[in-house]
Formats: structure tokens, sequence, C-alpha cells
């Protein structure tokens, strides 16, 4: 049987073709459908699916990616698929790629956007949006009274704020030459799960030395965000893999984790030691 | 009005915009091989191809669709050209279903479409690919049945003619 939201009735699709556009429909009661991976599954959360949507595949603006040695712009409406297609073999954005390219499975991937990734707000385990943040990524956001730029940790701190009446359009992440990093989930089974935890880091590596660590937690709260204390105790020591797990093991006590039915919040901080030296290891692998 | 074609025919259908395009080839257009099972995207069995790329149809909605070109394993292989897909046995149109076949592959068949209709674009785009890289294309294909390893099988005994000429 079809579930209740298909048979719902005077839903409108609306297909615009400018950011201005999609804001006067957005303003006039329309809801933003990107992939449509996270709308689409509303009625499992019982949440009605009715009204209008204006999709966004069809504003060119949102589909750029572009990649300078500056900096790396990549519109709201690429794809998961798309983006680890693009960033493969790219040390700086490593992160990027790897959430992109491990996050959800194969179908999920070429449909999910980035600004789908970091718009669905009741969403834990975004891979993208914990990635970012360890890239120190901007989000550029478009409303009707113009445009702005805010800090990814801003942005996912207050993002039920910052939506309401406003576009992701895209991010920018800046390039620094000679950072690496690293992107490190634990889904459940081997592939196609969310992540219980991810840790997300990039540090510059310099004579086997860490420096300007910074370090993202994703899944364990209801929000990703970075995680200071450890970034503070890992900023010029010696890029090794098992004393940063204990000292990430020192510091799980910030955390207020989340329960859910895959696993209990005290699992979800419990396995960030061993996530924290796998993504040393790969720093290491790469460097 | 949605404006498509399906396994080669052009329709016009004027339906919800927001129906998952399961329910569109299921319920309106009769098409039965894509299976809605869990609705949520992790388990493939509805996949199939929108413009020759395979994707979810429990998660697509009915209106993303329109003006593009969608297959269903009803339709796999059908209109392809002969290079791609040997159209020698008529029911069986593609060397992945036939060696499906072979390997006695099949078991409840509940999975079995979406696996063909996720694996097919995949293997013709990299015939190169062993055996743990089919694996990982499979990531968002589930087996109730479990019968992953002869799936497999089936997949990699598909690519071998071409696997053998490129030695
Ligand atoms: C089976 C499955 C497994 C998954 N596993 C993972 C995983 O392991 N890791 C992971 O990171 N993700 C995973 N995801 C994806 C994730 O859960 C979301 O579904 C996805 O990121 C949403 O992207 P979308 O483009 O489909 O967004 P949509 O469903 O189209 O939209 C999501 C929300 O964002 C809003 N929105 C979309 N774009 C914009 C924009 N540009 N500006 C403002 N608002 C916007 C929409 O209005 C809506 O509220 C998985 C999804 C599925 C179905």
């Amino acid at each position: 049987m079809p579930p209740a939201n298909s048979s719902a009735e005077s839903r409108r699709l609306l297909t615009p073709a400018t950011i201005p556009a999609a804001l006067e429909a957005q303003a006039a009661g329309a809801r933003l459908l990107a992939g449509g991976t996270w709308l689409m599954r509303s009625a499992l959360r019982d949440e009605p699916l009715t009204g209008a949507f204006a999709s966004l595949h069809a504003i060119p603006a949102l589909s750029r990616l572009d990649l300078t040695p500056e900096a790396a712009e990549i519109g709201a409406a690429v794809t998961h698929a798309r983006l680890a297609e693009a960033l493969a073999g790219i040390p700086e954005l490593a992160p990027l790629a790897v959430a992109a390219g491990a996050s959800a499975n194969p179908g999920v991937r070429r449909a999910a956007t980035l600004g789908g990734n970091l718009c669905a707000t009741e969403f834990p385990a975004a891979d993208l949006a914990c990635a970012l943040l360890a890239l120190e990524a901007d989000v550029d956001l478009e409303r009707l009274s113009g445009p702005g730029r805010v800090y990814m940790a801003q942005f996912l701190a207050r993002r039920e704020a910052l939506l309401p009446g406003a576009l992701v359009a895209g991010v920018r992440i800046p390039r620094r030459a000679g950072r690496l990093g690293a992107h490190v989930r634990l889904p459940l089974r081997k592939a196609g799960d969310y992540p219980v935890a991810i840790v997300s880091l990039t540090a510059e590596v310099a004579d086997g030395r860490l420096s300007r660590p910074v370090i993202a937690v994703g899944s364990v709260e209801p929000v990703a965000r970075r995680w200071a204390e450890l970034e503070a105790a890992l900023d010029g020591v010696s890029l090794d893999p098992a004393a940063g797990a204990s000292a990430a093991a020192g510091l799980l006590s910030s955390f207020s984790p989340r329960e859910g039915i895959e696993a209990p919040g005290w699992y979800r901080a419990e396995v960030l030691p061993a996530l924290v030296r796998r993504a040393l290891a790969a720093l290491e692998a790469s460097a | 009005m949605i404006r498509l074609r399906v396994n080669g025919e052009p329709l016009a259908l004027d339906l919800d915009p927001m129906t998952p395009l399961v329910d569109l080839l299921r319920r309106d257009l009769g098409l039965t091989g894509a299976k809605a099972v869990c609705r949520e995207g992790f388990c493939g069995a509805c996949t199939v191809h929108v413009d020759g790329e395979p994707r979810l149809a429990c998660l697509t909605p009915a209106g993303l669709v329109d003006g593009r070109e969608v297959v269903t394993i009803e339709g796999l292989g059908r209109n392809a050209p002969p290079s791609v897909a040997p159209v020698d046995d008529a029911a069986l149109p593609t060397a992945l279903q036939r060696a499906m076949l072979e390997e006695d592959a099949v078991q409840c068949g509940m999975c079995f479409p979406g696996m063909v209709m996720a694996l097919a674009p995949v293997l013709e785009a990299e015939p190169s690919m062993d055996r743990e890289a089919i694996r990982r294309a499979m990531t968002g294909n589930l087996c109730r049945c479990t019968g992953y390893e002869r799936i497999l099988d089936a997949a990699v005994l598909a690519l071998r003619p071409q696997q053998e000429a490129a030695e």
C-alpha cells in the first residue's frame, strides 16, 4: 500500500529557474525540494507532506562546482556522488570527498544534495555537515533581502533561526596548501548504515607534528560540532594515533551524546577515541 | 501533467507530483517489477533507471521525472544497442540477467529486480570491475535471503567475456 502521503490532494511542484524565483515561491509557502531523500521519508516520521514544493534542480547556479587554487565553491544542489567524483585525490579536501563517497549508499548518493544534507535539521548523522566543519567552510545564504555568508559552525548552531525565508546557495571551502584531512565514520554494518559517530579532522603536518588541528564530531550529539578541547590538546604535538586516542579518551566528558535506536548515547562517545586514532592514522598515511 | 517515457513509451500522466515514482510505476502503470519494500532508501528493491542512472523510485517524486526517460526491469535492455545488450534471448536481454539464471542466483525474488537495475549500468560503465568493487556497488541493495555471494558470482560471470577479451 502506498503511504498516506501519496494520496494527499493538491500538492504542487514548482521548478523555478532562478534563485529569486525560488525565494519568491518559498515566501508564498512552498517548501524547497532538493534530492528529496529526506522529504520523501516524511510520512515515516509522521510528518504530512502537503502543499507546494519548489524544486531546486533547474537552477544552474546551485549546481556549480568551481575549484580554484584558493577555494572550492560548491552549489547546494551538487549531489554526494558528483562531489565524491570531483574531489577525489585532492588531499586538502579529503574529508568532504570521503564523506560524500562513503555516506548512505550509491542510490542515495546519486540524489541527495549538499544543501539537503546541511538543511535536514533533524538529521544528526550528516556526514557532509561534519566534514565541512573540519574544513572551516562558509555557507552562502540567499534571502529576498540579499545574500549573506556565515561560518559553518555558526550556521549549524543557528540554522533553525537562519533557514526560514532563506535558501542555502552553496559553500565556500578555503584551500590551504599543506593542510591534510581525514573523515572517519562508524556505521553498524560495514557500509550502507547511518554512522553511529563521525570524526572529521584537518591539520598541518610538519616534521611529524600536528599544527592547528580542526576536529569535528558528528552524530554523537544532535548537531555536529567542533571538539575544542581535543584541538587544543593536539596542537603542536607529534602525530601519534595512539597518543591522540588517549588524549581523546580523557576528554569525553564534554559530550552529551544522544540516545537512538541504533546505538545508546554512551556508546557513541566511547567509540570516539578509536575514531580519532583512525583519523590520525589516515592523516599519517597521507602525509 | 507529467510527461515522461517509460520503457520507451511516451506517457502524459495527470497525478500528484509528489507521488513516489515507485507508486506511479506499480499502481498507475502496472509495472510491478520495482518493489516498494522499505520506502526509505535502505533496501534498493525499487531501483529503476532515470536517464540511464540507477535511482531509488521510493524517494523520487514523480514530478522530478518530468521530461525524463525511465526504464524498469520490465524494459531493461530491450531498447539498448546489441553491442551493449545482445538480444539473443528475448526473455533475458542482458548478459547480467542470463548470468543470474546460470548461477541460479534468484531466491525469493524480492530484491532481485533492484539488484539487476543497480548493477547493470555500473557493470556496463566499468567492465573491469572486480568482485570487491561490485560488492561496493551493491551496498544499497539488501537481500533478505542473504544470497549475496551467488549474486556476486553472477555479476562476475557476466563480466567475464569482456574481461577475457581485454586480457
Ligand atoms: C537510506 C539513507 C541513508 C542515508 N545515510 C546517510 C549517511 O550515512 N550520511 C549522510 O550524511 N546522509 C545520509 N543520508 C542522507 C540524509 O539523510 C538526507 O536524506 C540528505 O542529505 C538530504 O538531502 P536531499 O538533497 O535529498 O534533501 P531534501 O530531502 O530535498 O531536503 C531536505 C531538507 O532540506 C531543505 N533544503 C534542501 N536544500 C535546501 C537549500 N539549498 N536551501 C535551504 N533548504 C534546503 C528541504 O526543504 C528539506 O527541509 C541518507 C539517506 C537515506 C535515504
